[in-house]
């Protein structure tokens, strides 16, 4: 990715080991990479700078992944309209579903290997391949 | 030898071994007397006592924090980042595997490195795991690192390394997760830092380790040689407790569980052989 279109992603995730290793990835595919640990921190980052995709984990403390997608989906159309993957060990169609209707745009289950995330940020954040 | 601190006599020689074997295990012969006379000619420096029979009166009035000081100086801390790296090539081809497909939904992954010196082992426990197993997100993974050293554990929740100790680690691992501070020094990264805790614990004190729960893997290499053989016992049927049941312990390359305990199982995968307190039931 150039530098001038390089695409901007908020990492929603509690736990530092995950963190870095998404970031891991996307840095090395390119992405500017931002990081927030919980659903209330990543609503206070999205108010200073949007960013072109989100990537949230569920089980969060303080905000968890379904709350923050709920309480994003109700703010100003610029933030509002920011696409949502979700990363999360819970697999059933159960919870998938609930993701759908809290307004995620897409789901991956856990564990996911750094080529399939990379793969998913391009594809929700608009990447020119 | 400065000429203030007399050479220690035979009694005194004696009575110092027996206290720190009371306190820690460890077992001092008569070999090791330049060694035991050094460090604790070193504490009475630093205390201003020119007597021993004075500074051992401060040992047992337990005043201050003397006796951990003095424990401190008898510690050995000398490790580097993956050392032993066939124990972690086992510990994610085979340990993890094994232990995931018996473990329930929802339960965090602890691995315990035990005695952690000043962080070497633990980091590289994180390292190793985000490196090399994929499942390194669909798990909380709690890392532990525990020393009887106070001194040691501030460095290694400081997480700063010279060269010496980053020597086997490939130059990219450095860059990644280490930032530098001068050309000297490096600090790990935060979220690294972040994420493995320290404390402090004595093998041989069941209240100290029971505190610390039950562990998936334990890593607790080239302590137990300093122990004697009801020590050794005594820290191996503590460190059977903190196992998981099926869960698992490495000890370092010369040491063998088998001729301390008959608690475990030993396990032989292609990498390491390490040893694995029985499933439940497993056993009579």
């Amino acid at each position: 990715m150039a530098e001038d279109q390089k695409k901007r992603v908020l990492l929603v995730e509690d736990a530092g080991l995950v963190r870095m290793y998404y970031r891991e990835a996307l840095q090395g595919a390119g992405f500017d990479v931002d990081e927030a640990l919980n659903g209330i921190e990543a609503l206070e980052k999205l108010l200073t700078a949007p960013v072109d995709l989100l990537i949230v984990d569920v089980n969060m403390p303080q905000m968890d992944g379904l709350t923050f997608i709920r309480t994003l989906r109700r703010q100003t159309p610029a933030i509002a309209s920011i696409p949502v993957l979700i990363t999360s060990t819970e697999s059933s169609p159960q919870d998938i579903h609930a993701a759908r209707i809290a307004g995620a745009n897409f789901y991956l289950t856990k564990p996911v290997g750094q080529e399939q995330l990379v793969l998913h940020a391009r594809i929700l954040s608009g990447c020119v391949a | 030898m400065p000429a203030d601190v007399p050479p220690v006599t035979g009694e005194e020689f004696r009575v110092l071994c027996e206290f720190l074997y009371r306190r820690t295990g460890m077992v001092f012969t008569e070999a090791k007397r330049y060694y035991v006379q050094r460090r604790v000619t070193e504490r009475l420096q630093a205390t201003g006592f020119t007597s021993y029979a004075h500074y051992f009166a401060r040992l047992r009035a337990d005043s201050g924090d003397e006796i951990e000081q003095l424990i401190n100086a008898f510690t050995v801390n000398e490790t580097y980042f993956y050392r032993e790296e066939h124990q972690l090539r086992c510990l994610t081809s085979d340990l993890l595997r094994e232990r995931i497909r018996t473990k329930p939904r929802g339960r965090p992954i602890r691995i315990w490195s035990v005695p952690c010196s000043t962080g070497e082992e633990p980091y590289s426990i994180a390292i190793w795991l985000l490196e090399n197993w994929p499942e390194v997100d669909a798990y909380d993974i709690d890392i532990v690192g525990s020393d009887i050293d106070t001194q040691v554990l501030d460095a290694a929740r400081a997480g700063v390394f010279g060269k010496r100790a980053l020597m086997h680690l490939p130059p990219r691992l450095v860059n990644q997760y280490l930032e530098p501070l001068d050309g000297e020094q490096w600090r790990i990264v935060e979220d690294l830092r972040q994420s493995v805790s320290f404390s402090t614990v004595n093998l041989v004190e069941m209240a100290e380790t029971r505190a610390h729960g039950r562990f998936d893997v334990i890593f607790c290499r080239n302590v137990l040689i300093y122990f004697d053989d009801a020590s050794r016992r005594l820290a191996a049927e503590n460190l059977y407790e903190n196992l998981e049941p099926g869960g698992f312990i490495c000890l370092g390359h010369a040491e063998s569980m088998s001729r301390i305990s008959p608690l475990f199982d030993v396990c032989r995968y292609a990498d390491a052989i390490v040893y694995q307190r029985p499933m439940e039931g497993a056993r009579g």
